[in-house]
């Protein structure tokens, strides 16, 4: 976004400037304020939390709610703590992203540089799986995985993601690529490059924005996922969102809200690191890839 | 037997046929011209020759051998694009070399070449460079070295000079013309500027809505324009194409207009043909460039017959070298040719010399030439 | 067949080639006679195959993991599949069923309220946030990405943090209360009536960032040129965003209503952290439906059709708009 000039031809009073900085700071409280409150009580005890007041900054303030949250919290029957789930969501994560990543590029390139009759039915098809509601694919997905031994499994989840990412890799890569010059194609091929060195040499040098912003969605949509989760995975392949909400709606004993915010700003952090380091990027290329607004 | 030879060559997207049966021969050292306005197919028949488009049917043969479905890098051509298509990630000198390194040419004749080429296009300080850090006609000649440094059969050029601003373009016309003498190399050249077409070919084949419209030499497409569409796409300022109708009498064949001043005045033909005498008393159109209308002093001396007439200036566009001046001719506006201190005011009625050696009929029905 | 041939004399070098061309074409002019027929070589012929090659797997995982589910599914839903799945046809009578379910009239119920209110309400923020924005401010660079970062979030930290924020006992409330405001009430979440409300909220303050960043992109994109055109002909500010510049957003609307549209159907995971569907059956969704009857109630034939229903909403609503995407961009 920060490509676009940022200046426009509109200008405004000095009253109704000191308001739109009014209505700026409201929305930011607004957007600010459930996770901030997070923050805070996280590192309060459970006695400041439930007798005093949630916007008070902490009177004690303790770590113990993410040692516990992140070691001993109990998570469906063991004290596990979301430690474990944490590693499931890593190891699920980064082979589903590598892999869709690489699928959606090949497509893409595949799509826009190498076409063939019917192409554009073919991304019509992939295009239309991107939006469809996974309820309609729960039942079948379970039967299936079940039938290739990998239910209830990492490599399971790792499937059903790259599946049904694919759809999204591939149309940030084929909108990207649409607009790269065929014509450099053309003259590699006559320069004598095949098809995957063209790929190599030419497109994936270029493809640096793209390829971020692939891999962000990928990350974020696989890790914050929830349903997939909860249906495909078994104790030993839960993903952090499935553990999360298991610890916070588990209806045992007293209820620690300060480990619940812990718990789930741990399961935010990922995300949110990834957010603010190439967060700009990734808004960029979401605008440029999947809405031309 | 020609060089690159397009035999009967059609091109349909779907049931959308593109190119209708193209017979070209070009001979080698040749240097062909492909014009015509957007979406003529010239670009297509191109990108044909190069393999990068499928031939529906027909073929194109290089050196005897038919190129059907030979993959690009093996028919041992070269093309230069319009947006000089080079590689943004890396530098001039890997652009330049990225052919030969694919078809595993060592290094070290790798560098020689490119050497050599960097020599002759004087880019050898941007060798290190990346094509971002150039300008257009930086960019250009890293195109044209890239093309160079492979020494093809055929070189193709795909409308290379479009990008380039106007002073620009006049000095890479003539470099690309003078590389042209000096390698003697075949070229195939696609442009939609007709001054391109003049000044660089050795023949030029006007194309139009799929089909090529007129094969010859520079000049023969400009005095002998085969049809209308010819006659007006080639030639800037464009030929004046005015209704007239055919007098035959015992004074030989007249084409009878209106002007300005009078309704009817006859221009007598210096050389008729025999078609000619069959459209007596019939409409035709009469093509006469701007050029062949002067002021009787700057008439063409050499001219066999030269009609002078008075007619109504309607405006003058002085444009430095010459002044082109307007009358009315045919019912239409009509531009003439005359020398740049010719005395002419908007209003005035002034004498007209035309030179009927150089005035064609067209038939307006067939709008083909009539000859 | 391709050496770089500029080998023995630099000094010479176009006369050289000159010579050698000259040659060549002396030697070469009786072979041309006939154009002798090349078969495409085997490497020509791989590379018209390998982009096929290369895009069918996904093609394929697409193909059936995709449309093949879909229909699957669409077959099971005329089944009487209970606990596991069963080929016995018969007919329409899930679909009956299903309409006759309480607990779906409230689920589409619930769903009208929510889709309704959270496409509206996240275009009106979106599009307010992004024309402020949009006014030369000062911490531009600052502000979007607080207004961005929630969609960064799960849905179930997104549902966490707002159970306990709007929650009665500890939230909001209690904390107005110890604020002196003792009558203040805010208890939507624990309200049949009003818990629907609380999605509403959540799911806004997820996305409606992300909405802004659409819209911004929008008028960034539009030229300044008629901008100034519009000022010249003495438009004000209030007739410049009402005439000219929010109809230049038509196609920031249209993908905005079509990706939020799409969320508000498929919305499960949030319900699931913030409300559990109660209290009661009061927050429970399509997508909430079809999961517990299918996997706790064990009413398989009534879960598939439920997401059959679900899917021809969506399609209802992508198919035209895709449609025509495409067809513009080809």
């Amino acid at each position: 976004m920060s490509v676009a000039s940022t200046e426009n031809a509109i200008s405004t009073g000095r009253i109704t400037r000191a308001f739109i900085y009014l209505v700026l700071i409201l929305f930011v409280t607004f957007y600010l304020l459930p996770f901030g409150i997070m923050v805070i009580n996280s590192v309060k005890p459970l006695s400041e939390i439930t007798g005093g007041n949630m916007m008070a900054l902490p009177q004690v303030f303790t770590l113990d709610p993410w040692f516990n949250a992140w070691n001993s919290a109990q998570i469906g029957v063991d004290p596990t703590g979301l430690k474990p789930y944490f590693w499931n969501s890593l190891k699920m994560v980064f082979p589903a992203v590598a892999i869709s990543t690489v699928l959606g590029a090949l497509n893409g390139y595949v799509l826009t540089k190498w076409r063939f009759r019917g192409d554009t039915l073919l991304f019509g098809l992939m295009l239309f799986a991107c939006f469809i509601p996974f309820q309609i694919v729960l039942i079948p997905m379970a039967r299936v995985l079940g039938f290739l031994g990998i239910s209830g499994s990492t490599p399971g989840l790792v499937l059903v993601h790259v599946v049904y990412g694919l759809s999204f890799t591939t149309l940030y890569f084929r909108n990207y690529y649409q607009v790269f010059p065929t014509e450099l194609v053309r003259a590699a091929q006559i320069d004598g490059a095949g098809f995957f060195r063209i790929f190599w040499r030419i497109m994936l040098p270029s493809s640096g924005p793209i390829i971020v912003v692939s891999v962000i969605w990928q990350f974020t949509n696989i890790w914050n996922d929830f349903l997939f989760g909860a249906s495909f995975a078994d104790q030993d392949s839960q993903p952090m969102t499935v553990a999360l909400n298991n610890l916070v709606s588990s209806s045992t004993g007293v209820k620690e809200y300060n480990v619940h915010f812990a718990g789930a700003i741990l399961a935010a952090l990922p995300t949110l690191l990834v957010y603010i380091v190439a967060g700009r990027y990734f808004v960029r290329g979401l605008m440029a890839g999947s809405v031309k607004g | 037997m020609s060089f690159l030879k397009i035999n009967n060559v059609s091109k349909s997207y779907g049931s959308t046929r593109v190119l209708h049966n193209i017979d070209i021969d070009v001979q080698e050292g040749e240097f062909l011209v492909l014009v015509g306005p957007s979406g003529c197919g010239k670009s297509t028949l191109l990108n044909m020759i190069a393999g990068l488009e499928d031939i529906t049917s027909g073929t194109i043969a290089i050196k005897g051998q038919a190129m059907n479905g030979v993959h690009p890098s093996k028919r041992n051509i070269a093309m230069v694009f319009q947006s000089y298509a080079l590689y943004p990630n890396m530098t001039v000198g890997q652009n330049i070399t990225f052919g030969l390194e694919m078809h595993g040419i060592p290094r070290p004749e790798r560098e020689k070449a490119m050497a050599e080429v960097a020599e002759m296009l004087q880019i050898k300080p941007l060798l290190s460079r990346k094509p971002g850090q150039l300008s257009g006609g930086q960019r250009q000649r890293v195109a044209m070295g890239r093309a160079l440094v492979r020494d093809p059969d055929v070189f193709l050029f795909d409308e290379p000079l479009s990008n380039l601003d106007a002073k620009l373009r006049v000095d890479m016309r003539t470099e690309i013309k003078k590389l042209h003498h000096k390698l003697g190399t075949t070229i195939v050249y696609v442009t939609h500027d007709q001054i391109e077409a003049m000044t660089l070919s050795t023949r030029i084949a006007v194309m139009n809505a799929g089909y090529v419209q007129q094969l010859g030499t520079p000049k023969e497409i400009y005095d002998n324009p085969a049809n209308l569409f010819v006659a007006s796409f080639m030639g800037s300022p464009s030929m004046n194409l005015v209704a007239a109708k055919v007098v035959a009498n015992a004074d030989g064949i007249f084409a009878q207009l209106a002007t300005g001043l009078r309704d009817k005045v006859n221009l007598k033909f210096s050389k008729p043909s025999e078609a000619l005498k069959g459209f007596d008393q019939k409409e035709i159109v009469l093509g006469i460039r701007p050029e062949a209308i002067t002021d009787p002093e700057g008439a063409d001396r050499k001219a066999s017959h030269i009609e002078q007439i008075t007619n109504r200036v309607i405006v003058t566009e002085p444009a430095g070298s010459d002044t082109y001046v307007m009358s009315s001719l045919g019912g239409k506006d009509c531009n003439a040719r005359m020398r740049a201190d010719a005395q002419v005011i908007a209003g005035q009625d002034v004498p007209f010399a035309i030179n009927m050696d150089k005035a064609i009929p067209f038939d307006p029905s067939s709008e083909m030439r009539i000859a | 067949m391709m050496r770089p041939h500029f080998s023995q004399n630099n000094e010479n070098l176009g006369a050289g080639i000159m010579v050698d061309q000259t040659n060549s074409s002396v030697a070469m002019a009786a072979d041309y006679a006939v154009p002798t027929a090349v078969k495409p070589d085997l490497r020509t012929r791989l590379q018209k195959l390998i982009p096929k090659l290369v895009l069918s797997p996904s093609l394929a995982l697409i193909l059936v993991f995709v449309y093949g589910f879909v229909i699957f599914s669409v077959y099971l839903s005329f089944t009487g599949s209970r606990i596991l799945p069963v080929y016995d046809w018969v007919g329409l009578e899930n679909y009956e069923k299903l309409f006759r379910l309480r607990n779906w009239s409230i689920a589409i119920k619930n769903l009208g309220i929510f889709a309704g209110l959270y496409i509206t309400v996240c275009t009106a923020i979106g599009l307010g946030l992004a024309i402020l924005l949009d006014q030369k401010i000062r911490g531009e660079g600052f502000l979007r990405p607080i207004f961005l970062y929630p969609m960064a979030l799960s849905f179930i930290v997104t549902g966490t943090a707002w159970k306990w924020f709007l929650d009665p006992g500890i939230g909001l409330e209690h904390t107005i209360h110890l604020w002196g405001w003792e009558s203040f009430e805010f208890d939507w979440i624990k309200n049949r009536d009003f818990a629907i409300y609380t999605v509403v909220i959540a799911a806004v303050w997820q996305t409606s960032g992300f909405v802004m960043a659409m819209f911004l992109a929008g008028l960034r994109g539009i030229d300044n040129e008629i901008l100034k055109a519009a000022q010249i002909d003495g438009a004000s500010n209030w007739n410049m965003y009402r005439r000219i510049i929010i109809p230049q957003l038509r196609p920031a609307f249209l993908s905005a209503f079509v990706i939020l549209s799409h969320l508000a159907i498929k919305s499960y995971d949030l319900v699931v952290a913030l409300t559990g569907g109660g209290p009661g059956r009061a927050t429970e969704l399509p997508a909430t439906f079809m999961y517990s009857y299918t996997f706790t109630r064990n009413q398989m034939g009534i879960g598939a059709s439920s997401a059959v229903i679900m899917l021809m909403t969506i399609a209802a609503i992508m198919v035209p708009y895709l449609y025509a995407e495409l067809r513009e961009k080809k």
